[in-house]
């Protein structure tokens, strides 16, 4: 399959209803593609919106149905976090020639307890939760294990949370477009959950985004597209210090796009946590195990390295609307490929990008190979 | 508790019964001790967690099985968790449910010192029979309360012709309408035990201070006695349930002239007077969900146990953390009660 256009909103804590930032995405998209609704043969929708605020819709393909004044097959598949990248997933295997992929989320519409207790629902509450795991908490036992092993610590943490943060500056769809942040201020952010700093977390922010696929041929190739999944129950899991489908998502789709990870000129990353950050750049190949460090350490994975991740500012920066993300991912690398991020445009123009988006604590993960094609 | 399958040696934290692949039969493997090999810090508070700071740990057994847990209290990687029994009668026994019942009896009695059950036991349960409710209006003991009771008891030795199971109806509701539409009916025709209406039973007269009592001659003629309450937040269900003992015209009689709160006080004197020894009167409650002061209910995955009913609905009105405690609980100091298990802190909420 190749991506004909592609849309994102801005993400931010707009109060809009989750269909406006679906219709959004999806506008922006189809003028990307210069189609029109009537042209698409089928849609596939991922959200889980929303919060609190009365607008729990559980029937979402029939009101897009009435947005888009259509009566063509519309499915939802929602997966959390990686809502986005499963939709990606099975839109690339369902044969149609035209297919809409929508991301939207509107979960940030009250307080925090409320908003966390609703992206909690996707870890598991009466093993784990009811003994104090949260996300980040979760997440920073994972990162305790893995500095136990390797060599690694919270300063490269940092690091990373800085990359992301210059990078969104320069992103105009990024929260934090135009608002810097310092290395120093990433330090003394308080302390949430040892050892994670408040800086070490993404941004729960309201978004949508969206990709056409199609059999047609275009400037971009899906060349890797591969889904895995993994118990929900952190550590009950074979390995404690990673996330396994990161790793099975990743050989799958390298094998199938027939490259290697070092192949790879640009990578959209799925930082709910910085430290997730730091070794899915080994669960994804693209630093041996227990080396991923070194990548930010020595400056390789900044907007000028030789293998820029999360250009767009990741989740870390540009912000989290849980659907959106992975399709905000696809976003990302389509527009570096055609040399359309201006400011934080990587150069020379990446010729093969990848995404990477998570579930949960690395519950589920896909990852997406694309490829620009020459003209 | 881990579910491990004999032949492919998988491991499971989720009770299912047969491995997916080799359709065989689970074992469960219950851990006594266990090792800290990672500990957060939290200092978010949340819905289920309101009070910060508290601890995450990531425990593991000498298996390899790995687990979290919180804690109010600090641990170090390397330390090592396990909780004592006390022999205390006033202690309140605190666990957790996670989904396998049978876990949470077993692991409140060991916590309370255990429990002697022969084949000849005679063992009387009381659970709570109040309402014609569905289980799911947590009115009364759910079904799959009582039976892991008596799943429990039968595996500790019991028989099941020497286990009742008895309820008694103060209103006019027939006995029979709640224990059938509460489910409980059932569980006793599956282990064809037979259920007793104690309001059919003998009485006798049992006097103290001025309260003339006429109790059930069912509970002088057990060997065990195990009041099963379902709690319910702003009340003192497990006290209370033990009312039911009592004839209900004397019952009614003593109303008109002494408060709940008195009668309830003297018949647990009554009972602790009468019964041979202490350990023949046990409350198990269950606190897995549990109606709110506005009825509505919500999850809490408790269970509580106690020699002493009025310590354990103190405890429980401290974990609810209900302001205005119901009135024959004032006087009991909740500094007082020792406690086995998981900490009050560990399991208190605020939101629901």
């Amino acid at each position: 399959m190749f991506i004909k256009g592609v849309g994102m909103t801005k993400f931010d804590y707009s109060q809009k209803p989750w269909w406006q930032f679906a219709f959004e995405a999806a506008m922006e998209a189809l003028k990307d593609a210069d189609m029109k609704i009537s042209e698409i043969e089928a849609i596939v929708f991922s959200g889980v919106s929303s919060a609190a605020g009365g607008e729990h819709q559980t029937h979402k393909v029939s009101l897009l149905s009435d947005l888009f004044k259509t009566n063509i097959p519309i499915i939802e598949t929602p997966s959390v976090c990686s809502g986005g990248g499963v939709a990606t997933w099975t839109a690339n295997r369902l044969g149609f020639k035209n297919i809409l992929v929508i991301g939207a989320d509107k979960l940030v519409d009250n307080r925090s307890e409320i908003t966390t207790d609703w992206i909690m629902s996707a870890a598991e509450r009466i093993i784990e939760q009811t003994e104090g795991m949260l996300f980040p908490v979760q997440n920073a036992l994972v990162w305790q294990q893995y500095m136990e092993k390797y060599e690694a610590n919270m300063d490269d943490l940092a690091l990373i949370a800085f990359k992301n943060h210059q990078n969104a500056v320069l992103n105009p769809k990024a929260y934090y477009y135009q608002r810097p942040v310092s290395l120093e201020d990433i330090k003394k952010s308080p302390i949430v959950c040892s050892p994670f700093r408040l800086m070490d977390c993404s941004l729960s922010v309201n978004g949508g985004a969206a990709a056409i696929l199609s059999k047609e041929k275009t400037d971009i190739e899906i060349i890797g597209s591969s889904l895995n999944t993994d118990y929900l129950l952190t550590f009950g899991r074979e390995i404690i210090t990673h996330f396994k489908a990161t790793r099975l998502a990743a050989e799958a789709a390298f094998k199938e796009a027939k490259i290697k990870p070092k192949d790879i000129d640009i990578a959209e990353v799925h930082d709910a946590f910085t430290s997730v950050e730091l070794f899915s750049y080994e669960d994804l190949g693209f630093a041996p195990i227990g080396k991923g460090a070194e990548l930010i350490r020595q400056g390789k994975v900044n907007l000028d390295g030789e293998l820029p991740i999360n250009p767009s500012g990741g989740l870390k920066a540009k912000g989290h609307p849980i659907s959106a993300t992975g399709l905000a991912q696809i976003y990302e690398v389509v527009n570096q490929m055609r040399g359309k991020c201006e400011e934080r445009q990587v150069k020379p123009l990446p010729q093969i990008g990848l995404c990477h988006n998570i579930g949960g604590v690395g519950g589920s993960v896909t990852v997406h190979i694309l490829r620009k094609i020459k003209n | 508790m881990f579910y491990q399958c004999p032949k492919c040696k998988k491991i499971w934290q989720y009770s299912i019964k047969n491995c997916p692949d080799c359709f065989l039969e689970l074992k469960r493997i219950n851990t006594q001790k266990a090792k800290v090999i990672g500990v957060s810090k939290v200092n978010i508070p949340s819905f289920l967690h309101p009070k910060v700071p508290y601890f995450t740990l990531v425990l593991e057994d000498e298996k390899g099985n790995k687990w979290v847990q919180k804690s109010s209290k600090e641990y170090k990687i390397g330390d090592v968790v396990e909780y004592e029994s006390s022999q205390d009668k006033n202690t309140v026994a605190i666990w957790r449910i996670k989904y396998d019942i049978l876990e949470g009896i077993e692991r409140v009695i060991e916590l309370l010192g255990g429990l002697k059950i022969e084949p000849e036991t005679k063992i009387l349960i009381l659970p709570a029979l109040t309402f014609s409710k569905h289980p799911y209006f947590a009115e009364n003991t759910t079904p799959q309360f009582l039976e892991n009771l008596i799943r429990y008891l039968l595996q500790s030795g019991g028989k099941t012709e020497n286990v009742k199971v008895a309820g008694q109806s103060f209103d006019e509701i027939p006995i029979e309408a709640i224990a059938q539409k509460s489910q409980l009916l059932r569980v006793c025709q599956n282990f064809k035990i037979l259920p007793l209406d104690l309001a059919k039973s003998n009485f006798v007269k049992k006097s103290i201070n001025n309260f003339n009592f006429e109790v059930s001659e069912e509970l002088f003629n057990s060997d065990l006695i195990i009041n099963l309450p379902i709690l319910k937040m702003g009340k003192e269900e497990a006290s209370e349930n033990i009312l039911k003992v009592l004839k209900k015209e004397n019952y009614l009689g003593l109303k008109y002239l002494f408060s709940k709160e008195e009668i309830k006080e003297n018949l647990n004197k009554v009972l602790r007077s009468n019964l041979n020894t202490l350990s023949n009167y046990l409350t198990i409650a269950d606190a897995e969900v549990v109606q709110k002061p506005d009825k509505f209910t919500t999850f809490l995955g408790l269970i509580l146990a106690s020699f002493n009913s009025f310590n354990l609905d103190r405890v429980f009105a401290e974990i609810s953390m209900i302001k205005d405690l119901p009135e024959c609980l004032k006087n009991v100091k909740i500094k007082d009660i020792p406690i086995a298990g998981r900490q009050i802190e560990e399991v208190q909420l605020t939101f629901y």
